[in-house]
């Protein structure tokens, strides 16, 4: 049960604090063991925003405060939460930024930042007061093929971010699948691709940051200055500043070979995959699944002499099935069991609807794909994303990976008729301060492995509450066993105390305070 | 505000019928996500509403999530209830605790005006729904103020003023003539002796007694209520509980007091033939039919409340109809709410939030058979209504496709 229980006449009848989940009059112990599925019962009341927004525009900071403009930020990619701010704000430079921050802490005024808005449980819906819209600071600032990094401004998509980089014969080394989200969100939160199993998430691949602190102070970071700074603003989910300006490190850009394995069981294809994290078997590797009995375990190198070793020491260790052989299976199956056609048959137009998705003439070259930027960020989110994001995750560490997933993966039964899971690693690069409160669980060693669960809605809509009821129950599986998530905060923020405990969140929550005074920037996130 | 050519006409996005929690859930709902939203009711705020007032703890988490947590003059004392009590005629009596603890006993005049407050939606109180025109891009929408005539001018109306169906009626004028009305009223009384637990809600399956009998604690008073097909009369039905709770519990009260009487449409959660509305008009809450078993049906009206705003914001963000995209929201609330009374499911599955089946379970073998005997005895005083067939079926219908058909829908 994640409400603080007090009594009644500790009791407040306003809006609840930032850090306790509300608790009433009622009883104390109502709704124990009940949880929580929403977090944010109010609007922030407005008070002191005129005189804010007037000592802005006294600084020429652009305040837009519309109804029809503020509307348009109501919800994120999740679908589930909304809010309205009092007003938005494009942002465009670091001072810019700086000056909003400084008024906001003395005139207390909530400002919630807003890249690709690609948060699923309202992390970047403001309920009340600013919305810093970081998408106006969009450009690549410089090039260093010499020294392979790239220094960007944070409110850039990764797409544009990779099509400056393919200008130079460059690539980034790992963004999240989606590509319309932004370098500062990504960093923020961690960042998952295939290749992260070899790469680390895309926030490790950061060298340095330009942050706009709290309260408003514009300052360097990396891992030889202020460092302190730099581990608490990556996977730091905005709490502790507004990244401005990214160094990252990048590689050259090369096509890449897919292969495909096909598993019947979910537990061995899990467990293929954790070999061959493990062992650096392939340059990309993850899981798809289309049904229980139809896996996918997709692995791609970007040479040819990966791909050789590969084939000469690991595939006969994997389980997994060439198609023509699985195929065979899956048709002994069906046969036997006719009452399933529905099931073959949606089997079959997955695979003829994915197959040329997935080798697409335009981006093939010698049997190779030359963009996986597109191939996989496009494609992706075309078969299994829907218009909303429902996807809750699981992080977790390599002993609990495939219990974890299969405990997901009845969740998703029971919901859905269809789903898929996608499920991947995640190379620690040692034990880092960012990794702390964040989605790296706290017992992973060298590796953390993580799955998405999405329901493929189609059509279909469903009410709010039955989508939330979904995610918390993945959720509650994540505090059952210790784990971690890919993305919290926001309506999952009363799960950061119920998988972490107090002590880390206590920690941070008085970081934040020594921070940010007025508890200003990004609230209801995490604290 | 559109000057007309005599009267002015208000426009708004939603214009919600009721200021109950359907109307509040559902006014959140737009609210939040920007859209000017007005709600009218036709009593003045806050306004007396004769109910039971215990919520499911379903319905607390939502209003706690939702609109925060519940300030003291929404509670009546005490202000929670543990759980239910059953009782038999052959007076054993079975008694379950909610899932999660105790769960709010409401005042409803309060809590209702709390929670349409905290919902940030505009409300026109005094003001009475008279009618409606659905013109396909706008509703146009009257009310009588003062005994003036009001108008609004809406892209979608929201019927969320339960057993009053004033909605319903403008939209199916015969419809709440063809379907079967309970009514179901309370008195309160002065304590002299009672030995009911009072952190319970109690509830009696006896035939003899009505179709819903209960009595609970209220503010130093004993509810003691009734339910019955309307045709019967309310005070002699009330007597005969009084009465019998005296004979047979050994409970004396005063002098009734204070006779509330309210109309209730049970039928459709039991039977899946929920009314939703039509073209821009949508229907939520008590009035579309939902009620829990025992006659809950605050969480489901706080629940589909906000289902119904929520396909209204949908349906402005990405332009659909808004009749689809509702009836597809709203299926996740009539599965749990027509669960609720489903053989199958209370047999096999547990769709109350009360363990039922463990207290069921702590009975002797024999004690089980005799309760399961008596309900099955209670449920012959629903004959009349031919609902048997319909419930079995529908009761089939959802064991094998896991869900109600909506096409018995209105």
């Amino acid at each position: 049960m994640n409400t603080t229980n007090v009594s009644s006449q500790a009791l407040s009848t306003e809006a609840p604090t930032q850090t306790a989940m509300p608790a009433d009059h009622v009883h104390p112990d109502s709704l124990k063991g009940i949880s929580r599925r929403q977090t944010n019962p109010a609007r922030w009341n407005g008070e002191g925003w005129d005189v804010f927004v007037g000592a802005l525009r006294a600084k020429n900071v652009e305040v837009r405060e519309k109804k029809q403009t503020c509307r348009v930020y109501a919800t994120d990619s999740g679908g589930l939460a909304y809010g309205m701010p009092h007003g938005v704000t494009l942002a465009v430079s670091a001072e810019q930024i700086s000056t909003i921050l400084k008024e906001a802490q003395t005139h207390r005024v909530p400002v919630t930042v807003k890249g690709g808005g690609l948060t699923t449980e309202g992390e970047s819906v403001a309920f009340g007061g600013l919305q810093l819209d970081m998408r106006g600071m969009n450009r690549v600032i410089s090039v260093d093929g010499k020294n392979m990094t790239v220094r960007t401004q944070a409110g850039i998509h990764w797409h544009t971010l990779a099509e400056v980089l393919r200008r130079d014969g460059l690539d980034y080394l790992s963004a999240p699948l989606n590509l319309t989200a932004s370098v500062g969100g990504t960093l923020a939160v961690g960042g998952i691709d295939i290749n992260s199993p070899r790469l680390g998430c895309s926030a490790d691949q950061a060298v340095s940051l330009q942050v706009v602190t709290p309260t408003g102070e514009i300052r360097e970071c990396s891992e030889s200055v202020d460092p302190e700074l730099f581990e608490r603003v990556l996977l730091g989910y905005g709490q502790f500043g507004v990244i401005t300006e990214a160094v990252m490190r990048v590689r050259k850009f090369t096509p890449i070979t897919m292969h495909y394995f096909y598993y019947g069981s979910l537990r061995d294809a899990l467990e293929d995959l954790q070999l061959l994290v493990r062992e650096d078997a392939a340059d990309y590797c993850g899981i798809l699944t289309i049904l229980d009995k139809a896996i996918n375990l997709l692995v791609a190198f970007d040479s040819d002499e990966r791909e050789r070793v590969f084939f000469e020491k690991w595939r006969n260790r994997i389980r997994g099935h060439g198609e023509p052989a699985f195929a065979l299976r899956m048709a002994r199956y069906y046969c036997l069991r006719p009452w399933r056609i529905g099931e073959a048959l949606y089997l079959l137009g997955r695979k003829r609807a994915l197959e040329p998705a997935f080798n697409p003439s335009q981006y093939m070259e010698n049997g190779k794909i030359v963009d996986r930027a597109v191939v996989f960020g496009n494609q992706v989110w075309k078969f299994w994303g829907g218009k909303q994001m429902v996807i809750p995750d699981l992080a977790v560490s390599a002993g609990k990976y495939v219990e974890a997933i299969e405990r997901g993966n009845a969740v998703c039964k029971k919901y859905f008729p269809r789903y898929t899971l996608y499920c991947t690693g995640i190379k620690l690069s040692g034990r880092r301060e960012r990794y702390e409160l964040s989605c790296i669980p706290p017992d992973a060693v060298d590796f953390a492995y993580g799955c998405e669960f999405e329901p493929i809605l189609g059509d279909t809509v469903y009410s709010r509450e039955y989508l939330q009821a979904f995610k918390n129950e993945i959720y509650d599986i994540g505090v059952d066993m210790k784990t971690s998530y890919y993305r919290f905060g926001g309506m999952m923020k009363g799960y950061v105390r119920r998988v972490f405990g107090d002590e880390p969140v206590d920690k941070h929550l008085a970081m934040k305070r020594a921070d940010d005074p007025a508890m200003i920037l990004n609230p209801d996130v995490i604290f | 505000m559109v000057k007309g050519s005599s009267e002015e006409i208000r426009e708004v996005d939603a214009l919600i019928i009721g200021a109950g929690p359907a109307a509040a859930a559902c006014a959140k709902r737009l609210v939040d996500a920007g859209y000017e939203t007005v709600a009218l009711e036709r009593k003045a705020l806050p306004r007396h509403k004769a109910c039971s007032g215990i919520l499911s703890p379903r319905g607390h988490r939502f209003l706690i999530e939702n609109f925060g947590p519940l300030p003291k003059e929404t509670l009546h004392a005490p202000s929670s209830a543990d759980g239910v009590t059953f009782h038999f005629p052959s007076m054993l009596s079975v008694s379950m605790d909610f899932d999660g603890g105790p769960t709010p006993h409401l005042h409803r005049k309060y809590a209702d005006h709390w929670a349409m407050r905290r919902s940030g939606a505009e409300v026109h109180d005094r003001t009475e729904f008279t009618g409606l025109q659905d013109k396909g891009a706008r509703v146009d929408v009257t009310a009588r103020r003062d005994e003036r005539t009001v108008r609004y001018r809406a892209r979608r109306v929201i019927g969320a003023d339960g057993p009053g169906l004033s909605v319903v009626r403008a939209l199916y004028p015969d419809y709440a003539g063809r379907i079967p009305w309970f009514v179901v009223g309370q008195k309160f009384h002065a304590v002299i002796a009672c030995p009911l637990d009072d952190k319970y809600f109690h509830f009696w399956f006896h035939p003899e007694l009505g179709h819903y009998t209960w009595s609970h604690a209220r503010d130093g008073r004993q509810i003691v209520g009734v339910g019955f097909l309307k045709g019967d009369n309310f005070d002699v039905r009330h007597q005969r509980v009084v009465e019998y709770l005296e004979r047979k519990h050994h409970v004396k009260l005063g002098p009734a007091e204070s006779p509330e009487i309210v109309p209730a449409n049970f039928g459709p959660s039991l039977i899946n033939r929920y009314i939703f509305g039509k073209g821009n008009v949508l229907i939520t809450g008590q009035a579309a039919g939902f009620f829990n078993m025992i006659a809950e049906g605050m969480s489901c009206a706080l629940h589909s409340g906000a289902i119904a705003g929520e396909a209204a914001v949908e349906s402005f963000r990405n332009p659909a109809d808004v009749q689809r995209v509702y009836r597809g929201m709203i299926a996740s609330e009539v599965r749990r709410c027509s669960d609720q009374w489903n053989p199958l499911e209370i047999a096999f599955g547990r769709p109350h939030e009360a363990d039922l089946g463990g207290a069921l379970k702590k009975l002797k073998v024999r004690e089980r058979l005799g309760v399961l005997r008596e309900i099955l005895s209670f449920t012959k005083l629903y004959a009349p209504l031919n609902w048997g067939r319909q419930i079995i079926w529908q009761a089939v219908c959802r064991r094998i496709t896991g869900r109600y058909p909506p096409t018995r829908w209105l």
